[in-house]
């Protein structure tokens, strides 16, 4: 978290219409102040003279001004919207890259709920923050101090009013600022936690409906809004202030100003005129705030998001190294000593672990729910970094060495099966993009795939958000499928058959070692008929490994034999 | 389009309806503001007319008039300050109820919307939509009712000058408003495509977020990406169309106002030569105009506020307002005490209706039996569930449990009389106990404790940092498949329903934990009719009936042994688990 992020950055590729949208709208501004000139001639010339056609003549100047006003301010609006949009677009592309880089200890501990809000709601805000930033930000200063400038041209002692009227308004804009931004990214949070119980309500709600939880859903859904609100309302209330004091500061300033004039006009050192100028000055700077006003809790909000962003973006991407010179002598994937523990627990997860794995051996990996099997196949890909010991992958140590051409030379299937909304083939090409249709159908036979890949209408059929519209079977083959597409040197199936009738399973172990004959493959699962010809067998109990061949262990490790045996008694006797 | 953005309007009006009284409130404080701010310069305007010149000022007036200004700053700025805080409260409180009824309906869509839809699109509506219409409304309350009564006030005292040039004003002005209704009519479309596509990038980061695994290991990062960026690009394009045309609003009403200040201008001058108005009249006549005209540009950009706000809650009272599941019937009756005998008689059904996937299929459970189902992969095992537990209706045929048709008892009291445990487990982001005791709120310790011990779950969760009271976050990292799987099953084991239904419950177990839990299962459902789905056959072979699927079909049904002497498919089945 120490790197510092600029967001200033990202608004590089915009430099020119940050540039340009304040200034125009300034020209605009600037055009203005020609009105009262104008009317002032029309008046003083038009009138007193009763020149009609004067009159005609200015009041079209005004009608022109009126014309290059509204290009000027258009050309701002569109520079502003347009520096906006692209810089946010350009923000959100960054955060997406930083979301699919992060190490994964990091996205666990930073949760998906805020992730989204930060990625959609938080840069949304940002956007219009800018925007409007863009619009008035410059304009409401360079009216403030030119009011100002202009009542010192008029009289110099009156306008010292200008001098502590315009710090004190500094003061309590940028005071209410910084009050609420950190109320606002409270808010955010408080989102955030809302976010949380509708994401639960729609990924939970088989489970919600089944014991009749809906109400209770609600509740807790209704308790977050609401704590939401309350927040929400309490920071409302303070830049509720803003306009206000403002104004209450301005018209003490304006009753200072008249008296201070009228002091001056009774010492025979001002005019009347002048005090009405002055007076007309301080009102200027009134209208201005108030538009200020509203623009400052926008730029507020959207300054707690910016900063919530720039959180994310801080993070540190996952170690990265562009070195990969593998030994083709050593052994494919190499522990040694490993142990783990995860973030936050005083407890090892995996302890101590040493193996070899050759090209084309197979090796079981079995144990209790919880023994740590799924963490020892996470280091391999190095999803995880070991806390003692190395993996090494071909003589090199996974932790530095190019994670993608590691990634690139591993093949996973996760415990759990996830596939993507679009096509069949679409999904499948994760595993290499330029596999043919015969390479595709060949992983698709080798794991049993694919007879109802054709009842489901071929590769082009559609798979639905996290495939919902598969069964959990269907969902295993197809994940499986998807990684012999990338033809890898390593395989690793995490329990990936878990959800396949045994024949399906066996069928699939036979085809795959048959047409896969130099992989090495990793194959983690509950059942040891799935893994007893396996060369070597790791047994996993609460972190620590017993390693060996079927044999062996049915003779040294107590836990196996009891696991074999749990099985196969299971059967038999019933 | 329009039709749309109205109907949209008379919703959220609705909504609003319910803080009459704080809008009205609202509104005499605005008009209290706004009068006491209008009245500031008049008397501003006397003191400097008591400012004659050298040693001719009349300094006890002057305080006197400075006096009443700072009085009526106060009164103004307290009377804003109270009318801001209420804005703040109507808008956050009616996008609470907003979200609150969205909610609210969530829990009684049927099923097939949440299997149809990305969860993303849903969040996205719930949370983004409703905050950019919270944005929208409170801008709108703000701005709506001063700029109104500054318009109304002005337009007064315009009229108590000269009612000729001011009809000039009033006539010409709404040339404004038409034009920025044009513009935000043609925006609101803008603003639906820009909100849809929102949603779609919401759906794919969640997506993706989700599947971020498996994105690293196939090194999908950068194609992702590319993906990401061209739903990223559309949505900015649209961004970029909503934002710049609804922000001409505000430069167009502006031009069109100088076009009346110069018509001001023109028709006052001109009447002044003629003799109808005085030099001074007019100056304050085209001050006036300018403060007239002035509300009428901030409105007319709260307008595109609103349009934004309008398209967003649009898309949340199109969530609200979908079809709910068919309701309880009113006679629907609690079930209580069920003996559990249920029965399947030519039950047909199918998600796609194009498409069948369960035909006539008849079944009939015994109070207290064991019913196991099996079959290849995707022959229906987990619609029959679906359909048990009404989480879909059958197309035709009919389910009874205690010889009552299912939908003629309440779903929740059907839903309870089931112990559900799922292969897809789910876990919420809450303390270990409070997971465990979903089903049963009230538990004591020792009894959550008892059901972990029955599940075999207590020996991990003891070992958890906190125990019981381990919050397990959102993702639920922190516990393998299988311990979230003993979870699940220990929220049954402590509610002891009368009926259940275990789908793959132990498959991500290890078989000697599955072993320990058969025997809790077995305990369990003495007396209680359970319908397993499973694979091992193991879990089966004990069952009083087995249940063979194929193709939504039930194509043998009998006890283990009965089938392996028919030596059919099951018998195929089995068979091809002993040759290993």
């Amino acid at each position: 978290m120490n790197n510092k992020v600029r967001l200033t950055e990202y608004i590089k590729g915009s430099r020119l219409q940050c540039v340009l949208a304040p200034l125009f709208k300034m020209a605009e501004a600037t055009l203005e102040l020609f009105v009262p000139l104008v009317i002032a001639s029309i008046i003083d010339t038009g009138i007193a003279k009763s020149d009609k056609s004067f009159i005609l003549q200015r009041c079209g100047l005004l009608v022109l001004l009126g014309i290059i006003g509204l290009a000027f301010s258009i050309t701002a609006q569109y520079f502003a919207a347009s520096a906006a949009v692209s810089f946010v677009k350009r923000l959100r592309h960054a955060l997406f890259e930083k979301i699919s880089l992060i190490p994964f200890d990091k996205l666990d501990s930073v949760g998906t709920s805020t992730l989204i809000t930060r990625m959609t709601s938080d840069t949304d805000s940002i956007q219009n923050g800018i925007n409007l930033g863009l619009r008035l930000l410059l304009r409401s200063p360079f009216v403030v101090f030119g009011a100002m400038i202009m009542a010192f041209t008029v009289d110099a002692n009156a306008a010292m009013t200008f001098v502590i009227v315009i710090p004190a308004l500094s003061v309590v804009v940028f005071g209410i600022m910084l009050l609420c931004i950190p109320l606002n990214k409270k808010v955010r949070a408080a989102l955030d936690k809302v976010l949380c119980t509708v994401r639960e309500s729609l990924t939970g709600v088989r489970v919600i409906r089944a014991f009749g939880k809906e109400k209770e859903q609600v509740e807790e859904f209704e308790n977050r809004n609401s704590a939401l609100t309350a927040i929400q309302e309490y920071t409302g209330r303070i830049s509720a202030l803003l306009n206000p004091l403002t104004c209450v500061i301005i018209n003490i300033g304006i009753a200072v100003l008249i008296y201070k004039g009228a002091v001056r006009v009774n010492s025979g050192l001002l005019s009347t005129g002048a005090v009405v100028a002055l007076y007309n000055y301080m009102s200027q700077i009134l209208v201005e705030l108030i538009k200020l006003a509203n623009l400052i809790i926008t730029i507020t909000k959207s300054a707690a998001c910016a900063s919530r962003v720039r959180d994310v973006l801080a993070l540190d991407n996952e170690e990265n190294s562009p070195s990969f010179s593998s030994d083709e002598n050593s052994p494919v994937v190499e522990f040694e000593n490993v142990s783990f523990a995860y973030d936050g627990s005083n407890e090892n997860s995996l302890e101590e672990i040493s193996f070899k794995a050759f090209k084309g051996e197979t090796i079981g990996i079995i144990g209790s729910t919880g023994a740590g099997k799924t963490t020892l196949i996470n280091l391999i890909p190095s999803f995880y970094k070991t806390s003692c010991g190395a993996v090494l992958f071909r003589g090199m140590d996974v932790s530095s060495i190019s994670k993608e051409k590691l990634r690139n030379s591993i093949a996973v299937v996760p415990q759990k099966a996830i596939l993507f909304k679009g096509s069949i083939r679409k999904n499948l090409l994760w595993g290499n993009g330029n596999a043919t249709d015969d390479e595709i159908y060949s992983a698709l036979e080798t794991a049993q795939a694919k007879d109802f890949v054709h009842e489901k209408g071929g590769l082009d059929a559609e798979v639905e958000q996290n495939g919902r519209n598969f069964s959990g079977g269907q969902k295993q083959r197809l994940t499986v499928a998807r990684a012999l597409i990338k033809k890898a040197e390593v395989l690793i199936l995490d329990d990936s058959s878990s959800a396949l009738d045994y024949a399906t399973d066996a069928a699939m172990r036979k085809a795959i070692s048959e047409k896969y004959p130099e992989t090495v493959k990793f194959i983690v699962s509950q059942r040891t008929s799935s893994i007893m010809h396996a060369d070597k067998i790791i047994v996993l109990e609460d972190g620590k490994a017993e390693i060996g061949t079927h044999d062996e262990l049915m003779k040294t490790s107590e836990v196996y034999r009891e696991i074999h045996l749990s099985q196969f008694d299971g059967e038999v006797t019933g | 389009m329009k039709k749309l953005n109205s109907a949209a309007l008379k919703k959220v009006l609705k909504y609003v309806g319910r803080y009459k009284f704080l809008l009205i409130l609202s509104v005499i404080l605005a008009a209290v503001s706004v009068a006491s701010s209008l009245c500031i310069p008049v008397f501003a305007g006397k003191a400097i007319d008591c400012i004659i010149g050298k040693n001719n000022v009349d300094f006890k007036s002057i305080k006197n008039m400075l006096a009443v200004i700072g009085i009526l700053a106060c009164i103004s700025a307290l009377a804003q300050w109270i009318m801001n805080m209420l804005n703040n409260r109507i808008s956050f409180r009616v996008v609470r109820d907003v979200r609150n009824a969205a909610m609210k309906k969530l829990q009684i869509l049927p099923l097939s919307n949440f299997d149809r839809k990305p969860v993303g699109e849903t969040v996205s509506r719930i949370i983004s939509d409703a905050d950019q219409f919270a944005d929208g409304l409170l801008m709108g309350f703000t701005q709506l009712f001063t700029g109104v009564i500054t318009i109304l006030g002005t337009l007064g005292f315009m009229l108590s000058v000269n009612y000729k040039i001011a009809l000039v004003v009033v006539i010409l002005t709404p040339l404004s408003l038409f034009v920025a209704k044009f513009i935000a009519g043609k925006t609101f479309s803008m603003f639906q495509l820009q909100s849809k596509t929102r949603g779609e990038e919401t759906a794919f980061t969640d997506e993706m977020i989700n599947g971020r695994k498996i994105m690293t290991a196939f090194s999908r990062e950068g194609k992702c990406l590319d993906e990401f960026d061209e739903i990223n690009e559309r949505y900015s394009k649209y961004s970029l169309r909503a934002v710049f045309f609804s922000s001409l609003v505000n430069p167009s009403t502006r031009f069109i106002n100088s076009m009346v200040y110069a018509g001001v201008g023109l028709s006052g001058a001109f009447s002044v030569i003629s003799g109808g108005i005085s030099v001074g009249a007019l100056s304050c006549f085209l001050s006036y105009a300018n403060q007239y005209t002035k509300p009428f540009n901030e409105i007319s950009g709260v307008v595109a506020e609103l349009q934004n706000a309008l398209a967003c809650a649009e898309r949340l009272f199109e969530l609200i307002e979908q079809a709910p599941q068919t309701p309880d019937k009113e006679s629907a009756i609690t079930l209580e005490n069920t003996d559990g005998r249920v029965k399947l008689e030519n039950v047909c059904f199918s998600y796609d209706k194009s498409k069948e996937l369960i035909r006539n299929l008849n079944l009939s459970a015994e109070s207290g039996s064991r019913i196991a189902i099996v079959g290849p992969t995707g022959c229906g095992k987990t619609t029959v569930i679906n359909l048990l537990m009404r989480f879909y209706d059958t197309d035709s045929g009919k389910i009874s449990v205690d010889g009552i048709d299912i939908q003629n008892i309440t779903r929740e009291s059907l839903r309870r009389s089931y112990g559900m445990v799922l292969q897809d487990t789910w876990i919420k982001e809450a303390s270990v106990r409070e997971n465990i005791a979903i089903g049963r709120p009230d538990a004591t310790d020792d009894e959550i404790i008892e059901a972990a011990k029955a599940s075999h779950a207590w020996s991990f969760i003891k070992r958890l940092p906190n125990g019981l009271d381990t919050i397990i976050s959102e993702s639920g990292s922190e516990l393998s498949q299988g311990q979230k799987q003993l979870l699940c099953i220990s929220r049954v084991m402590l509610c002891l329903p009368p009926m259940l239904i275990l789908d793959e419950a132990t498959s991500s177990i290890d078989t000697r934990t599955e072993i320990k839990i058969q025997k809790a299962f077995h305990k369990m459902m003495q007396g209680r009719t359970s319908f397993i789905v499973a694979h091992r056959l193991s879990t089966i072979k004990n069952s009083d009936m087995i249940l063979v699927m194929k193709d939504g079909k039930i194509i043998e049904q009998g006890t283990h042994d009965e089938l392996l002497d028919k030596k059919g498919f099951y018998y195929k089945l089995y068979n091809s688990r002993l040759s290993e």
